[in-house]
């Protein structure tokens, strides 16, 4: 067996330990912020190099192949990207920093765990995995009496859609006798035409409808975004979905090729999140709350592209999540660096951004564009693919009322940037901005205008992801 | 149809120097504003110079696709970088040329935000020259979005009267728009059996008359709310009288052609069939365009709002002379965009020299102007009587062709179009007279509104050169927009 096979999990596991052991030493930010970078960036690094593995480990219930290895990187690109916005950490006290990476660590480790998890409780664990440690990194935001309820509601819904899930799953296993998902797949015509089939493979796919801020499993994300550190957020807002949108693609080939029962559940979904998140992010005044908003109707764009059940679709749904984690985290990256001591940022904080910090004034209008998905963006060639894979399929409506949900979107992206460039700053302060965010800020906008021209590359890699599921 | 590649990447070129404008804008600190007004300027010339070559040396007796160059893009999903010129876009190309460089000329004066103006101009610029020349969906609607989107801040920061609203508004309109023809271009993608998103491969394809009533009427509405279509042009007075001078130039002498274009192009030549049944909705929504456009620019007292609302109804004239289906009215529909891009730009440069200086736009408050400053009033004058189609213009010759080929397809509409022209001369000379010829307002009799000087009239002398060329010699253009339409009308018998 080849060495690189589980190099990533690896990686991670050795940053959680490291972080770990640090976190028991003096609390010291600058060397636990270098640590963690570095050890970031083998992350990556390991999956980089383990990319054109394959094999199939512990007894057969997890499957290294290029859809796992190329969601791995993503998950280590949105590791080292959340890190990197903690440079000058002011969301987190520093006695608690050393835990915060060893939590974001153990998070990512469970993310990458799901992807090529291939039995059901293995799936579970990892998903518990991933999620107990973002329920831990809730909390350790400064001041944290004030902001329990995002916390609570947090672990609350968690536990609610889990039980939902591991229900689901024991049904599975009731109709199928195995937990192998090998075993279950054969099976499938005649699972997912029950009735009890289907509303298994169901309850199965919320745990993950919940990660994803999928409606009606969305009503945690407004709350959540913006109680937690600014840091946070941005670990919250990308990661998981990846991990998300890949065992939401995996279970979703348990359906078959025509699972029309389980296409009809996830259009009306798709809608529903689409609809309910454009519309009421529009009257949002808090930042982080309208992008808690603006992620439950990206959810809903993503699932087109699982519902199609097609190459294609899968393929678009792959690019655009991986386009979505670069152009959240860009605005994330700005919310971060222009709040006050790490308190939440309102859009009208925002105000004459454009003569505070021009850079960041920049890369939050070009990333809120990509996310409206207005060229030349990844954003919108992701669109673009979703859209042409829903109408190969014949969904014309979806596609319409997709597309008018773009457009809804644009009203309130528009608003912050108007915020940012058409208002004078009167008394808000400087925004002052290091090297570093200086140069983070240039790579993002090269990534998402670059990756919009260019898109080439990153399709061929999603479209070889999508043909290993098929 | 010829397909004849370039051996320079002249149509590249001409997209890339309003980009590199751009990025060499946005590397200039602020406080340079001369240098930035001239790479501005210098990136329109050299995109002009481009389209004026490609204007002469189109080959009028091969006709077709000249200029081309086609690389492939995204292979998996059959988008090509696929750009050229034909008979139907070389005169557009021309227009943005000549609309960017007088632009960019009249907004020599600017001081507020020059180097993000000037930087969003030049983007909106290149993605209009993009959509002209793009014979590929993708990169069509990847451009046409591109040339839409900087409007918003153009306007939200630059502008005038109730400029947030307007620019909200204008923006989500034109989004809205895109809302129909985004899925009417994929369905040209998802029901041809080539699966490619090549212009020239698409129009060789054959689709259902069912899927093409589908397509032509998604992409008309689409494209329509662009092209000022009654009744979704309501965004189009509000944003021209919000937007500041070069802005309004270029929306109304260039963005607006973009629809109209958009139709002619993906619409009318991609479902000819649907085109066919659609056509008769097009000529009476146009010519109730035509109409309403004249009759509230009668009602209207400020300047742009009247300028705004003679864009409407001259729009109309365009839509009219494409659903007439003939070679006369197409002909006269793709010279009306020319010259009427030109007449609109005439008009804003016109109105913004005064209202730069007064701040006014109000018929009652000005006055006498043709004494106070004779050569600024001029150009104004010149515009008003062209948007007639006073001969000697170029608008006479595109106007023409349009009623001819009106009144044998659909007489009456015909007859209300017409009709239409002479509501438009009752306002136009009422314009006229208030603004011009009564007795001067004592408050605009003094130093600070002194004439246009040579350099500032530049752009408008290089309009109405342009107008006058055209008019004098009308088959400059018409030769070459029929090598295009003739093919294409042969199809639709």
């Amino acid at each position: 067996m080849n060495a690189t096979v589980f190099l990533p999990e690896l990686a991670v596991m050795a940053m959680a330990l490291l972080m770990f052991v640090v976190s028991m030493a003096k609390p010291n930010a600058q060397r636990d912020f270098t640590l963690a970078v570095v050890l970031g960036a083998v992350v990556v690094a390991a999956g980089v190099a383990s990319l054109r593995s394959e094999g199939l480990l512990f007894f057969g219930t997890y499957r290294i192949d290029i859809f796992s290895q190329v969601f791995k990187i993503a998950l280590g690109v949105g590791l080292l990207l959340a890190i990197s916005v903690c440079l000058d950490f002011k969301g987190v006290d520093e006695n608690l920093h050393g835990e915060y990476y060893t939590f974001m660590a153990t998070g990512t480790l469970g993310l990458m765990m799901l992807v090529s998890s291939m039995e059901l409780l293995t799936m579970y664990v990892a998903l518990e995995l991933s999620s107990y440690s973002l329920y831990v990194m809730l909390p350790m935001r400064r001041g944290f009496a004030h902001d329990a309820e995002a916390s609570i509601k947090y672990v609350l819904f968690g536990a609610v859609s889990s039980c939902i899930m591991v229900f689901g799953l024991s049904f599975i296993y009731g109709l199928t006798h195995t937990t192998m998902l090998s075993e279950i797949m054969p099976q499938i015509p005649v699972l997912a035409s029950q009735p009890l089939g289907l509303a298994a493979i169901l309850m199965t796919i919320c745990g993950f409808f919940f990660k994803l801020t999928v409606f009606p499993f969305h009503a945690w994300a407004p709350d959540v975004y913006q109680g937690a550190a600014n840091e946070t957020a941005t670990f919250i807002a990308t990661a998981p979905k990846v991990g998300a949108v890949a065992l939401l693609l995996r279970l979703v080939t348990l359906a078959g090729v025509d699972g029309v029962g389980l296409v009809k559940v996830l259009i009306i979904l798709s809608v529903a999140s689409m609809t309910f998140g454009n519309l009421v992010a529009i009257v949002q005044k808090d930042l982080k709350r309208m992008l808690a908003y603006s992620s439950i109707a990206h959810a809903g764009y993503v699932i087109i592209g699982v519902l199609t059940l097609s190459e294609l679709g899968y393929m678009s749904s792959i690019y655009y999540i991986f386009g979505y984690l670069l152009m959240n985290f860009a605005v994330f990256m700005v919310v971060v660096k222009v709040s006050q001591d790490g308190g939440n940022v309102s859009i009208e904080q925002l105000a004459g951004l454009y003569k505070r910090a021009p850079l960041l004034a920049l890369t939050l209008m070009l990333s809120l564009f990509a996310l409206a998905g207005i060229p030349p963006s990844v954003g919108f060639v992701g669109k673009w693919m979703l859209f042409t894979a829903a109408l190969e399929k014949g969904y014309l409506w979806l596609v319409i009322i997709a597309a008018a949900n773009s457009t809804v979107s644009l009203y309130y992206y528009l608003c912050v940037v108007r915020a940012a460039y058409c208002m004078s700053p009167g008394d808000l302060p400087a925004v002052k901005i290091d090297m570093p965010t200086r140069v983070m800020s240039y790579v993002m906008i090269a990534a998402i205008v670059g990756v919009g021209v260019v898109p080439a590359p990153l399709i061929e890699m999603a479209r070889s992801a999508a043909r290993t599921l098929l | 149809m010829p397909v004849l590649l370039a051996d320079f990447p002249y149509l590249t070129v001409s997209i890339l120097s309003p980009l590199v404008a751009l990025i060499v804008i946005m590397l200039l600190p602020e406080e340079q504003k001369k240098t930035i007004k001239l790479v501005g300027v210098a990136s329109a010339v050299v995109s002009l110079a481009v389209c004026l070559y490609l204007y002469w040396a189109y080959d009028r007796t091969v006709g077709g696709i000249q200029f081309a160059e086609r690389m492939d893009w995204i292979p998996g999903l059959g988008i090509k970088y696929f750009v050229g010129v034909d008979g139907i876009n070389a005169p557009l190309l021309l227009l943005n040329g000549i609309v960017y460089l007088t632009g960019c000329l009249t907004m020599w004066e600017l001081e507020l935000r020059v180097k993000e103006y000037f930087a969003w101009i030049a983007a909106l610029v290149a993605g209009v020259f993009g959509v002209y020349a793009s014979f590929d969906l993708f990169f069509f609607f990847m451009f046409y979005e591109i040339g839409l989107l900087p409007m918003y801040l153009l306007i939200a920061i630059w502008g005038s009267t109730r400029k947030e609203y307007a620019a909200m508004k204008l923006t989500l309109y034109l989004l809205a728009g895109s809302t129909l023809i985004f899925p009417g271009l994929l369905a040209l993608y998802t029901y041809s059996p080539i699966k490619t998103f090549d212009w020239l491969i698409l129009s060789q394809q054959h689709f259902t008359l069912e899927q093409q009533k589908l397509i032509f009427g998604l992409l008309y509405f689409g494209f329509g709310v662009l092209a000022a279509i009654w009744p979704f042009h309501t965004w189009s007075p509000v944003g021209h009288v919000a937007a500041p001078t070069s802005t309004s130039m270029l929306h109304a002498g260039v963005l607006m052609k973009l629809g109209a274009f958009g139709i002619l192009r993906i619409a009318m030549q991609l479902a000819p069939q649907g085109l066919v049944y659609w056509a008769p909705t097009m000529a009476l929504l146009a010519t109730i365009g035509i109409v309403y456009g004249a009759l509230a620019g009668l009602a209207q007292t400020d300047l742009k709002y009247i300028i705004g609302y003679s864009s409407v109804s001259h729009m109309g004239v365009v839509c009219l002379g494409l659903s007439t289906l003939t070679v006369d009215g197409i002909n006269g529909a793709v010279f009306q965009m020319f010259a009427h891009g030109i007449m609109t730009a005439l008009f804003f440069s016109a109105v913004g020299y005064i209202y730069d200086r007064t701040h006014t736009r109000e018929i009652y408050d000005l006055g006498g102007f043709s004494k106070i400053m004779p050569v600024a009033s001029a150009f104004f004058i010149i515009a008003a009587l062209c948007g007639l189609g006073c001969p000697g213009f170029a608008s006479f010759w595109a106007e023409l062709l349009v009623f001819v080929a009106a009144f044998q397809v659909y007489p009456v509409k015909g007859v209300l179009a017409v009709c239409a022209l002479v509501i438009a001369t009752l306002f136009a000379l009422r314009v006229i007279m208030r603004t011009f010829y009564v007795a001067p307002n004592p408050k605009f009799t003094g130093p600070g509104f002194a004439d246009v000087g040579l350099f500032l009239a530049s752009p408008r002398i290089i309009l109405v050169g342009t107008l006058i060329i055209f008019g004098l010699f009308p088959r400059l253009m018409v030769d070459v927009i029929q090598t295009a339409v003739e093919p294409f009308v042969r199809t639709l018998v």
